[in-house]
């Protein structure tokens, strides 16, 4: 079998920690435990940063969409809506150099915010998205 | 971590597991036994290996029983038989050392994820597996093939499988509004009309349980309902992360962010302030006051900030215990609905708690289309006079009085937007008393009491009516501190007290300058002057615009003012002519009185010219025992050695 087995895995994983949740407040310890199996040493600092309401998602007039994560450090990290990125080093290091996670906590962290509703909302217009997005390129360039 | 946060119940969950993995894995190792067929044991014979991240997947076959009891021979793979992907973890797979053909017991608590485009079921939490070894070959095998490393195919997972939350049908309606009504515990924008009610957990009524259940599991969802009494801003300490989202902050008179609070109490009696979001400069104070104080709100997910006690928060117990004893019986903590304590005699509360919001968020849902509370107290107002009479220190006392002048500090030291304001005010209580109280009274707004930017601009516009709630009395003075609001409307509700609360009729009448006159207040006079302090007389333009008394000739034209504040030519220049005189004031005859008088004329640039011309060629002696009308003051300064009053005409507003 050569399609992948584990991103349909967290996504069903996800899926169900939503449905949970909508429906009652009940059963969340089964799903703690088997985030933790998938995502291993980022779930706990990805709940961490949904209780702490950390994620926002940034919404332009044209539809587009954007994530800002604010890290424990205090920084404010960007993740992708259409592709999995972070800006975080951690992403840089674990998933695209040794490929040993699927996901930053940052990320991770942005998918439970959907799930549990806890994203806060921000409107920006084209042109502070376009920016966000820029700036990032700044940094590393 | 938060505090009863889910990154907590993980943490705890984690430890109990690892403690409970490495007990079971030391126990395995100590009876090497194989294991007899306990019910849950999940028996399976691996096909093939890979790697995806951390995570080793082996897809296995499912097999009915423990293989030991056959032989090697009947060991094929019966196609028949259930596949499985059975998820291992690095460390598990690590202890595993499996290779294709292994059999592994898997123990409980393994868990089973059925996916949803796939027939193959999906195994996880398998921290507690073993690999069986069928005959004394495989255990020699297994030591040598232990000593070579064995390579696994490692797949790499593209970053654009991103991951969908929504079912189809969940696709056209993928609002973010949706997300958050259909969850519990939410944010809730107070502003709309009436939301669905939140979450289906029961609603408290004890501001005290929600307190002490903090830190435990579901204390976030639980909802205290209460009443909200009084709503205030409050200068707030640090500078508040605040998601005003672009509109400029309310600042207090101290310049400081200013946060909207809610001094609300439960069934219990039990008092607490809230602190909400910080207001942004377009936010109505007023509005708030008006749409919730008097309403029910329901809290849900408040952070403790403090516990305060009495010793501790002078001004918001004062307050508290401005709405003490309660309006209704309350109710007592452990007995049945129906058995209500008598108010009459009970104590006011000793301490309170001050709790706050995520930042952010709003966990506050106000009932603004239902009744007012039996049990909120309106503020009760009190005309001037009434209140000059109270005994007493540290009193809220709410009225409604017109402003006749207001005038800054003059403290240099301090910067111009900390520096408390001097508001003198009036009502027809004063108004209509003919000696013995005085006709205008002075209160001091400190940099710590709000103003909104309605009333700063009512202020210097005209001379507004303002409903001043919450003030604090003591010492002979009413002074507005943290928590009381000035505001330009009458609240609906508030108990008269049967007040004369009527408009003013006729001019506003000023206290004659007599031998009782304070410093720092102000009154009317009327005299004769009996000498010109000729040092202190000076008349010079100012500019029209900002009133900038530092008036340049333009360099281009030597004919021409020019204002270097407003970097523009002034056409109109305003003369201003400042004059000290003496006075003999019959009201107060053993004192040398010392006016200083001015005026202020608009005047076009060629009139001004010729005007200072002619002022410099006055003579003293035309002044001299000219009659005084009433002139309005400011008393500067009092003194008894050498007995003088030094005042300043002023125009009230």
């Amino acid at each position: 079998m050569d399609s992948s087995t584990l991103p349909a895995v967290a996504e069903e994983l996800l899926r169900e920690i939503k449905k949970a949740f909508q429906e009652s407040s009940h059963g969340r310890d089964t799903f703690s435990s088997r985030l933790k199996f998938i995502f291993g040493p980022s779930a706990v600092p990805a709940l961490d940063l949904v209780d702490q309401r950390s994620v926002t998602r940034l919404r332009s007039p044209s539809g587009r969409t954007l994530y800002q994560v604010l890290g424990s450090s205090g920084k404010l990290y960007t993740c992708y809506s259409s592709c999995h990125f972070c800006t975080c080093p951690a992403f840089g290091f674990s998933v695209l150099q040794k490929s040993e996670s699927l996901l930053c906590k940052h990320i991770l962290a942005v998918y439970l915010s959907q799930a549990l509703g806890a994203c806060q909302e921000l409107s920006v217009s084209e042109e502070q998205l376009t920016n966000i997005l820029l700036a990032e390129e700044e940094d590393e360039g | 971590l938060c505090r009863g946060g889910l990154a907590e119940r993980l943490c705890r969950l984690q430890n109990r597991e690892r403690s409970a993995i490495s007990f079971w894995r030391h126990q395995c190792i100590s009876d090497d036994n194989t294991p007899s067929d306990k019910s849950g044991v999940l028996i399976v014979k691996i096909l093939e290996i890979f790697e995806e991240c951390t995570i080793q997947v082996a897809i296995c076959q499912q097999l009915a029983q423990s293989p030991v009891t056959l032989s090697p021979e009947d060991a094929v793979i019966n196609a028949e038989e259930p596949i499985l992907k059975v998820l291992f973890t690095r460390e598990t797979a690590a202890h595993l050392k499996s290779r294709p053909q292994d059999i592994i017991h898997i123990y409980p608590p393994w868990q089973k994820l059925l996916l949803q485009n796939a027939d193959v079921p999906v195994i996880m939490n398998t921290y507690f597996s073993q690999k069986v070894l069928l005959s004394e070959h495989s255990e020699a095998r297994e030591k040598t093939y232990g000593l070579k490393k064995t390579l696994i195919r490692k797949n790499i997972i593209s970053l654009a499988q991103t991951f969908r939350l929504d079912d189809l049908d969940d696709k056209l309606h993928q609002e973010p509004s949706d997300n958050q009504v259909a969850c519990a515990a939410q944010i809730r924008n107070n502003r709309d009309s009436k939301q669905h009610p939140l979450a289906l957990n029961a609603v408290n009524d004890s501001l005290l349980e929600m307190v002490e259940s903090q830190g435990a599991v579901g204390w976030r969802e639980v909802q205290v309902r209460v009443v909200i009494q009084r709503v205030y801003c409050l200068p707030a300490r640090e500078g508040c992360r605040s998601h005003t989202q672009g509109n400029k902050p309310l600042l207090s008179n101290g310049g400081m962010f200013c946060r909207l609070c809610l001094l609300v109490q439960d069934a219990y009696g039990m008092f607490s302030e809230v602190q909400l979001q910080s207001l942004s400069s377009t936010d109505d104070i007023e509005q708030y006051c008006r749409r919730w104080e008097g309403k029910s709100c329901c809290l849900a997910g408040m952070k403790i900030l403090q516990r305060t006690t009495r010793g501790r928060a002078l001004g918001l117990f004062s307050l508290i215990d401005s709405l003490w004893p309660p309006a209704v019986p309350l109710k007592v903590p452990g007995q049945s609905q129906d058995s209500e304590m008598m108010t009459t005699n009970l104590p006011p509360p000793s301490f309170c708690y001050i709790l706050t919001v995520q930042s952010g968020e709003i966990h506050v849902e106000v009932d603004e289309e239902e009744q007012i509370s039996n049990l909120y107290q309106p503020p009760a107002v009190h005309g001037l006079k009434e209140i000059l009479r109270i005994n007493g220190c540290n009193r809220r006392c709410s009225f409604w009085a017109q402003v006749l002048y207001q005038r800054l500090q003059t403290k240099h030291s301090v910067p111009i937007d900390q520096r408390d304001i001097l508001l003198f005010v009036t009502d027809s209580t004063l108004q209509n008393v003919v000696h013995g109280i005085p006709k205008v009274v002075a209160v001091s707004v400190t940099a710590s009491c709000v103003l909104s930017m309605e009333i700063g601009e009512a202020l210097s516009a005209g001379s507004p009516l303002v409903f001043f709630k919450d003030a604090l009395w003591g010492d002979g003075r009413i002074i507005c501190v943290e928590r009381t609001v000035l505001l330009l409307q009458k609240p609906l509700l508030c108990s008269a007290a049967g007040a004369d609360l009527s408009e003013l009729t006729g001019p506003v009448r000023l206290d004659e300058l007599d031998s009782t006159t304070q410093a720092n207040s102000i009154c009317a006079l009327r005299g004769t002057v009996v000498g010109v302090n000729e040092s202190t007389a000076f008349s010079w333009p100012i500019c029209d615009r900002c009133g900038n008394g530092k008036l340049e000739l333009c360099p281009q034209d030597r004919e021409l003012l020019y204002c270097n504040q407003c970097s523009k030519v002034v056409t109109t220049p305003v003369l201003k002519m400042q004059l000290e005189v003496f006075l003999s004031c019959p009201s107060r005859s053993q004192s040398t009185v010392k006016v200083k008088v001015w005026h202020e004329i608009r005047v076009a640039l060629f009139v001004l010219l010729t005007m200072l011309l002619f002022l410099q060629t006055y003579e003293v002696q035309s002044v001299l025992g000219k009659e005084v009308g009433l002139l309005n003051c400011y008393v500067h300064s009092v003194t008894s050695h050498p007995n003088s009053v030094a005042l300043e005409e002023i125009v009230l507003l």
